[in-house]
């Protein structure tokens, strides 16, 4: 690909990928609401939560607080396009974290029980997810003959029919990062649970509304790079299927669990998910993948 | 010019630290310190500017005797000590092992200098072997080291100021403290520079005495106990030293010669890897790596430049270098991989221990083991590639953790705590100096500072060497994820605290530590942004004169850093991060009627205050802490599996060695 194309592509890559993460998270509410048995808010409400977030008077408790909302927001778009520069996937993961971090250290920059609490919970979040997402770009590597998102695309495979493992792991990687239950433990969908709202407890008005919007980057950058598994060899648009689909799971898995422990949540991560992505390298290293 | 250049590294520290023992004056003594600092960092920017490399430079034989005698003179201080501490204090674990270790090391070293040896002294040609790579060392000792020893001079009096207060110090000692730091750095150029394995001994002595001293400079019984420990910790290794050296002179390599023995190593016969095997012990002990890890971190009660020293460019750096020197001579044996399984063992169990603790130089002392565990990992990977990343994180974790101990110094020199918890929310009123440390602690931490790229290098060069990459990379990456919770986690109580009604204002800027560390600050960055030309004009000459092809390492381009299999976009990553940082830090101010107090279920008091409304009006005060999962990642419960695990790895790479 040309570098004018890569450019562009990044270009639209910053613009659409709101619209989608906004649009996933509408049709998730409203999915939720049906298997509640209840009606839900329209599907596109989470713009409208946006916009009037946007329009509220700014109100901030804590010292550093707002340059970590902005941080957030500025790295996951970051992130974001280099992605769609076809950049080291191991960099695109580092900046991504990076960016992560600024919301439980936003949190934990306010003297408040429940907004630490969050950000505790949330670093914990980040120990079990990080790692195996990190160490799912190796056998990706290791496929593919690079790290470059780039080497993905000249491949020519699709990768899943040898990574499917790692793919397993991405999704436990995925419900993690997403805060989906059973592993929602730094963040809750309703106010008055003993964590009030989690790493966002303290956030209100235009932060709480940059937050929002960097969630939505951050959804559609793991989705895309679940889609990366079957990018070329004909039939590109399964990638966007199995991006779909992954998510859909995470939204099924979400409706049927309870939240449980951190420490459950770290062995199941550490232990089945860690397991899963080395299985899969060991295979590679054996040749039998 | 060579002689004069190797005159200055050496031997001019240790004489001026000679002549602070004299100086009772603290105006004379501050200014003899910071001419050594002025010198010692032209002359090893000067030495960088000779060529060509690899120089090749035999002193006047004088020297191999002055050497022999002040290495048993040495050993017989260590014996001095041990015995006088066994009258003043009884017999104790850590004094006998002291003795029965010197013994161990000074005998056979004895038989094979005035028995076994052809010739006493026993000489080598070269006796210095200087390439890019001991040069790079070199830069590190002289200007970081330095600097830490500048810093000192005020950090020093402060100190001494406190603790008379205290009652604790009746007359200054300062000047036996500027002496070993002195010598401290006078005796890792020399180790840097030696090639005659007898020399490397000497000075390797040298730097374990300078540490002794600076552990037990404060002389409370736990210091000296401390002392003592890392005395007979770093002395197994001088017992592998002279082991090392007895086999490989009686092997059919018949040589002391550091060089030779690492480019002719396998001529020594089946048994080759041996002498490997004792000289990464001596490294590894050095290196405080598991299990030997308590005596650093026993190092921390010694004044905080200490630790700033032993940490950042001296003593346990040696041990990294070793290592790193010897890799080629191992390259691709069985030996190698589980060197680099051992060092992904250290930097998760480290970084995994580090969660627990509050306090701020022991988080600080397990992310050190846990790096030089990495730069362990890359030396075991051993591709020109991982050789490189073992290198640069030389370089970058020098600068960052000596930054992050002179910042937890001059801290403690404003809350006089050393307690992570009661760092709560000191961003307002040490704005400033907390901004250098949380610039710091991310230096360790995020891209695009160098220790990151470095560690995406590691990744990179850890997925190409076949099976056993699985587990050294399962190792990397979870110690990856646990060393990011406890950096935040840090950087989480700095900031904590309510709004600050009316401007916040900043601290007075005091030159010995605020002017230090941003310039150490200023390094960590600069070096980063230029991380393409410093690798071109440092790091790849020193690999290509150890052996590897630096072409097979990284390529560089203007924007990028490229690694075989991956791209780093360097310049890029470095522009949009600092400005997707800097802007907000710098223009994200809440207007002061913006403030709030934080959600406490509508029972606050008033905003600025921490306090909340209890039962019966009643004012009850606000408190928040910080996590550490103490029971579960605590040092009691994970060292029972964290020590025997180290062990067990030592054994093995023993085995390994030997079959």
């Amino acid at each position: 690909m040309s570098t004018g194309c890569l450019i562009g592509s990044a270009v639209i890559a910053v613009i659409v990928a709101p619209w989608i993460g906004g649009l996933l998270r509408g049709i998730d509410r409203k999915l939720t609401a049906h298997m509640q048995g209840r009606i839900g808010p329209p599907i596109i409400q989470p713009f409208y939560d946006v916009i009037k977030l946007f329009g509220k008077k700014p109100m901030v408790a804590g010292g550093a607080q707002l340059a970590f909302a902005y941080a957030y927001l500025a790295l996951i778009i970051t992130a974001t396009v280099f992605f769609a520069l076809r950049q080291d996937l191991l960099v695109v993961l580092f900046i991504l974290f990076f960016g992560s971090l600024c919301l439980p250290i936003g949190a934990l920059s306010v003297k408040s029980p429940y907004s630490q609490f969050g950000g505790h919970r949330e670093l914990l979040q980040f120990l079990a997810y990080e790692p195996i997402l990190l160490l799912a770009a190796i056998p990706i590597a290791l496929k593919s003959g690079g790290f470059t998102i780039a080497n993905i695309f000249e491949y020519g495979q699709p990768l899943l029919p040898h990574l499917w493992i790692t793919f397993i792991a991405l999704l436990i990687a995925l419900a993690i990062v997403m805060r989906k239950s059973p592993f929602d433990i730094s963040s809750s969908e309703h106010a008055h649970q003993e964590l009030v709202r989690g790493v966002v407890t303290e956030y209100s008005g235009p932060y709480l509304a940059l937050i929002e919007l960097g969630h939505w980057y951050e959804m559609v950058l793991l989705l895309s790079i679940l889609g990366l598994f079957w990018v070329t060899g004909g039939l590109w648009w399964l990638s966007i299927i199995i991006a779909l689909a992954s998510w859909f799971i995470m939204l099924i898995v979400d409706n049927i669990n309870a939240r449980l422990t951190w420490s459950w949540m770290l062995k199941f991560a550490w232990g089945a998910g860690i397991s899963l992505v080395a299985l899969n390298i060991l295979f590679i290293n054996l040749g039998w993948m | 010019m060579i002689g004069t250049l190797v005159g200055l590294a050496i031997l001019f520290p240790i004489i001026t630290g000679l002549i602070c023992l004299l100086i009772k004056n603290h105006r004379a003594r501050g200014g003899i310190v910071s001419l050594t600092a002025v010198v010692l960092i032209i002359s090893s920017i000067l030495f960088l500017r000779q060529g060509p490399f690899p120089i090749e430079y035999s002193s006047a034989s004088t020297w191999d005797s002055v050497i022999l005698v002040f290495n048993y003179v040495i050993l017989a201080i260590f014996l001095f000590v041990a015995i006088r501490d066994i009258g003043q204090r009884g017999i104790s674990r850590h004094n006998i092992l002291a003795i029965a270790l010197t013994l161990a090391a000074g005998i056979p070293l004895a038989i094979f200098e005035f028995s076994w040896a052809p010739h006493t002294p026993l000489e080598v040609t070269p006796a210095l072997y200087i390439d890019h790579l001991s040069i790079i060392m070199c830069l590190i000792i002289s200007i970081i080291g330095s600097l830490i020893c500048v810093y000192a001079i005020r950090y020093m009096r402060d100190h001494e100021e406190h603790r008379m207060h205290l009652g604790e110090l009746k007359e200054t000692t300062q000047p036996r403290f500027f002496f070993f730091m002195l010598m401290f750095l006078g005796a890792m150029n020399g180790l840097v520079f030696a090639n005659n394995l007898l020399w490397l001994g000497f000075f390797w002595e040298m730097t374990t005495l300078a540490c002794w001293g600076l552990i037990r400079h404060d002389e409370t019984p736990i210091a000296i106990t401390n002392a003592f420990r890392a005395l007979w910790m770093c002395l197994i290794g001088s017992v592998g030293f002279s082991l090392a050296i007895m086999f490989l002179w009686n092997s059919s390599l018949n040589t002391i010669s550091l060089m030779e023995v690492i480019n002719n190593g396998a001529a020594a016969g089946p048994l080759f890897l041996l002498p490997f095997a004792l000289l990464c012990l001596a490294g590894l002990t050095k290196a405080a790596q598991l299990p030997f890890q308590s005596w650093l971190l026993g190092a921390m009660v010694a004044p905080t430049p200490v630790s700033a020293l032993l940490h950042s460019s001296t003593m346990v750096k040696a041990g990294v270098y070793l290592v790193l020197r010897i890799a080629p001579g191992f390259q691709g044996t069985h030996l190698s991989t589980l060197i680099a399984i051992y060092g992904g063992a250290v930097f998760l169990a480290t970084a995994i221990l580090a969660i627990s603790q509050s306090e701020a130089k022991k988080v600080l002392a397990y992310s050190t083991i846990g790096n030089l565990g990495l730069i362990i990992l890359c030396a075991g990977i051993n591709t020109p590639l991982a050789i490189a990343v073992g290198i640069m994180l030389l370089i970058f974790h020098a600068i960052s953790k000596g930054l992050l101990f002179l910042c937890a110094g001059a801290i403690e020199h404003h809350i006089w705590s050393r307690n992570i918890e009661d760092m709560e929310g000191i961003a307002r009123n040490l704005p400033l100096l907390t901004g250098i440390t949380i610039a710091g602690m991310l230096s360790m931490l995020v891209a695009p500072f160098g220790v990151l790229i470095a560690k995406w290098g590691a990744m990179e060069a850890a997925s190409s060497i076949g099976v056993w990459s699985t587990l050294v990379l399962v190792l990397l990456m979870l110690g990856s994820g646990a060393t990011t919770v406890f950096w935040a986690k840090w950087i989480g109580r700095f900031l904590c605290h309510s709004p600050v009604p009316g401007s916040s204002k900043m601290e007075p800027f005091i030159p010995l530590y605020h002017g230090i560390l941003l310039m150490l600050i200023t390094f960590a960055a600069v070096f980063s942004i230029l991380i393409a030309p410093v690798y071109n004009s440092i790091v790849a000459p020193a690999l290509t004169e150890t052996g590897y092809t630096a072409a097979l390492a990284f390529t560089t381009g203007a924007w990028f850093l490229k690694s075989p299999m991956g791209i780093f976009a360097a310049w890029p990553i470095f522009i949009i991060i600092t400005l997707a940082l800097l802007i907000p830090a710098l223009t994200a101010r809440a207007k002061p009627e913006a403030s709030r107090s934080s959600y406490m279920c509508g029972e606050n008091v008033e905003i600025g205050v921490d306090e909340f409304v209890a039962v019966a009006d009643e004012r009850t005060g606000l408190k928040t802490g910080g996590f550490y999962i103490e029971n579960i990642l605590g040092e009691g419960n994970l060292n029972r599996f964290v020590v025997p695990v180290g062990i067990v790895l030592l054994v093995i790479l023993f085995v390994v060695a030997m079959i």
